[in-house]
């Protein structure tokens, strides 16, 4: 008991915090080992053993779980339960409620894992997860809404910094969408099995409405949160302009809402949809920018820092790959481009340049900054953290690389006709074209893993020589 | 709001969070500004080419005649009508397609209405026949027949060899393609013994000259010519099978359900077929196609698999 309110009188709560950064660590290292290991899959179909759990087709969705939500959800929780309270100068309002989102989303997780390897799916992307579980998620998120708005509530200065704009945006899209995408009808009480209570394209529309804004909200406005405290704090600088945050924040959660269809183009959804997924993706290119834009230039002036400060290079090669895979996005977004980019591997390189390249890196780089802070330490190993982004970028230029050339290749070899108006090739022969590069695709994956793990070492030794006293 | 060259000390916005945590107010990039600009305006043209914005039950169809497609459309009388509309998917799916059936259809015509041997003698249809056949076979054939007609034991006949379960002829091939073939062979468990089982698969092991037992072949040659079993009924007397109704020749080295040929021992070799007897088949399902392929395709299916695939000649 003592132990307790000793805990409770401390300024900031930094317990879940801890708790929060050690599972991203870990389902880090889960989230992309299934992930090469269903990339090899893809290479070598054998690997699945002719068992039905471990066949790509339930793996996947395991991947994508544990790397966005497991790795991704918990490094957000982290990152933003510190940022807010010390930008706030505010304790988390309540212990109980922080313990409950800790434990609530690492069953989900878990559940949501589970679920996909016994075989139970909505069959929608990044919402593969039945009823119970989304009802679960549901719950989880709104104690997460509460407890951040009240201890935004609590703070002591009148203006509410940048990177928790973000945070707050991302809270409340996310439960939009998950309301909205997971409205079902189960089955029965006691079934896992669930019907979707939109039909058809507008299904569809619901679907990548919400998959698209995963990526807009999750992935991106959450991630510029965590970018926007970290980087000027690692670099000591002042945030480049506070006009250009205001403008491509509002400008991003305006436009990033209309862009989902574009996921659906030559399908059959109206046509007017498609255009205006289109240019509303379009649009989006400058304000996604805006976040690039104003991390980099929070570095002018201490552009020194790239060569010497190792997390500053996981931050700004962060910020780099964000602004390449922005431009792409909008780029495939276009009708004509996205019918030769549809469907191919193009698709996953550009998703993995934003994941491994945007929202890995810049978690790797706030991790190296926060964590020793967390345990009033230092970081164990710099020439550790040098290794780990070399191993990374080169991970990421591997995977990209091989997907950029099998994607367009695809999108070529499905188009082709020969000069009596046939089908140049058979399906098949894309797939077999395409066998060297899943391999040089598992590589990079390898790679990318490989410094994940020496990451955890590294923060293994560091944890062990700090102290959970606040000083 | 603009950013002159000289050095101006820009000031922060005066508020100072977690110790050091400020901002300064530059003002917005140019390039960044005109960037945004730019994409607006881009926009705004995509907007006058495609349909773009919904307006209660309908929707603006792009500047008129901007953006036109004209395209040919086959009603279901047959009759053909030639619209041009505001740029939309189907359309453009249209045209593209129209394009293509055009460029095929001289061939195809020729394919429907020659006969397999003249098809077979004109060199130039031939490559088209090879060039459409290629990726006829690979995307609906090949995922049970395997990549070039190679098949797969225990799963789908192989079409490159000499052997057609029910007729290597055109006329065959084709009616297997367009109605499916159902093979299957009833279970001898109920019917007979375990000694039974294996004399009888004794005798087809020594059918096709693979190492069996002669004592017991020559018992089980009775059962096979027995009524009680009755194999002779559908594999016939001489054991050679019959393209009517699918029976396999059990003379010959070729074995698509027992892998007599993978199985390495004599003793293997009897499980396999003694498995076979005693459980019977029911997998033999090649399915009906004339409801997924047109029947010029089929035809010059058939014609692609006994030519250029397949013996059978």
């Amino acid at each position: 008991m003592t132990t307790t309110s000793v805990t409770n009188t401390e300024q900031y709560n930094y317990d879940v915090i801890r708790k929060f950064a050690i599972m991203t660590l870990v389902w880090g290292v889960v989230g992309m080992l299934v992930g090469v290991y269903i990339a090899s899959e893809l290479a070598f179909p054998v690997l699945n053993f002719d068992i039905p759990y471990i066949t790509f087709g339930r793996l996947r969705p395991v991947h994508t779980g544990a790397v966005i939500f497991g790795f991704g959800g918990s490094a957000l929780f982290a990152t933003s339960y510190y940022i807010v309270q010390r930008t706030c100068q505010a304790r988390l309002f309540s212990s109980g409620l922080a313990s409950f989102t800790f434990w609530g989303w690492q069953s989900i997780i878990v559940l949501a894992a589970l679920g996909d390897v016994m075989g139970y799916t909505q069959g929608r992307e990044y919402a593969e997860m039945e009823w119970p579980i989304d009802l679960l998620i549901e719950v989880v998120w709104v104690a997460y809404l509460v407890l951040f708005v009240g201890t935004l509530m609590k703070r002591k200065q009148p203006h509410i910094y940048v990177a928790n704009w973000f945070f707050v945006a991302f809270i409340l899209a996310t439960a939009l969408l998950h309301t909205f995408n997971n409205l079902a009808v189960p089955v029965s009480l006691f079934s896992m099995k669930s019907y979707s209570l939109f039909a058809g394209a507008q299904d569809a529309m619901t679907q990548w409405w919400y998959g698209h804004n995963a990526v807009g909200f999750f992935l991106t406005a959450a991630f510029l949160g965590m970018m926007y405290y970290f980087v000027p704090k690692q670099a000591g600088r002042p945030v480049y302009s506070y006009r250009l945050s205001v403008l491509h924040f509002w400008a991003i959660i305006f436009l990033y809402m209309w862009a989902g269809a574009h996921h659906l183009h030559w399908t059959a959804i109206p046509d007017w949809t498609s255009t205006l997924a289109a240019t509303f993706s379009i649009m989006l290119l400058l304000p996604s920018w805006g976040g690039m834009v104003n991390g980099i230039l929070t570095l002018s002036g201490a552009w020194d820092k790239m060569r010497t400060d190792p997390v500053i290079r996981f931050l700004i090669v962060a910020l780099s790959f964000y602004g390449m895979s922005t431009f792409e996005g909008p780029v495939m977004s276009l009708k004509d481009v996205n019918a030769l980019s549809h469907y191919t591997d193009w698709t996953i390189g550009h998703v993995h340049s934003g994941a491994l390249g945007w929202v890995a890196m810049v978690t790797f780089g706030s991790f190296y900054h926060m964590v020793p802070k967390l345990w009033n330490t230092k970081m164990f190993s710099n020439r550790l953290i040098n290794i780990h982004f070399w191993l990374a970028t080169i991970g990421i230029l591997l995977y990209i690389t091989a997907m950029w050339i099998s994607g367009i290749m695809q999108g070529l070899m499905w188009r082709a006709f020969d000069d009596f108006g046939n089908l140049q090739y058979a399906f098949i022969e894309s797939v077999a074209a395409a066998h060297n590069l899943y391999i040089m695709r598992a590589i990079g994956g390898l790679f990318f893993l490989s410094g994940m793990v020496l990451m955890c070492y590294n923060m293994y030794k560091t944890i062990k020589s700090g102290t959970t006293e606040q000083a | 709001m603009s950013q002159d060259n000289k050095k101006v000390t820009v000031e922060t916005t005066g508020h100072v969070w977690d110790d050091d945590l400020q901002e300064l107010n530059n003002p917005l990039p140019r390039w960044w500004i005109w960037g945004f600009y730019i994409t607006f305006t881009f926009a705004l043209v995509y907007w006058l080419f495609y349909p773009a914005w919904p307006i209660g039950h309908t929707y603006t169809k792009g500047v008129s005649g901007l953006n036109n497609v004209t395209y040919v459309a086959t009603k279901v009388d047959g009759t053909q009508e030639t619209k041009t509309t505001h740029w939309n998917m189907r359309s453009k799916l249209m045209v593209e397609m129209n394009e293509l059936k055009a460029e095929q259809k001289p061939f195809f015509d020729k394919v429907a209405s020659k006969s397999f041997e003249d098809v077979s003698k004109d060199p130039e249809l031939m490559q088209f026949v090879n060039s459409a056949g290629k990726t006829l076979f690979s995307d609906n054939c090949a995922p049970c027949h395997q990549a070039g007609g190679q098949g797969k034991i225990k799963f789908a006949p192989n079409l490159t060899d000499d052997h057609w379960q029910y007729g290597g002829t055109y006329e065959n091939i084709e009616t297997t393609i367009i109605a499916g073939r159902n093979g299957m062979m009833p279970a001898f468990k109920a019917i007979l013994s375990d000694a039974e089982l294996t004399q009888v698969s004794q005798y087809v092991l020594s059918l096709s000259g693979e190492p069996h037992n002669a004592a017991a072949a020559k018992l089980g040659d009775a059962i096979f010519h027995g009524d009680k079993a009755g194999c002779y009924a559908c594999h016939g007397a001489d054991a050679k099978g019959n393209i009517a109704m699918g029976s396999a020749n059990l003379t010959d080295k070729i074995w698509l359900w027992p892998d007599v040929i993978g199985a390495k021992t004599p003793e293997a070799k009897l499980t396999e077929v003694k498995t076979l007897i005693y459980g019977g088949m029911n997998k033999g399902v090649m399915p009906v196609w004339s409801t997924r392929l047109k029947p010029e395709q089929i035809k010059l299916l058939t014609v692609y698999v006994h030519d250029s695939l397949g013996g059978g000649k």
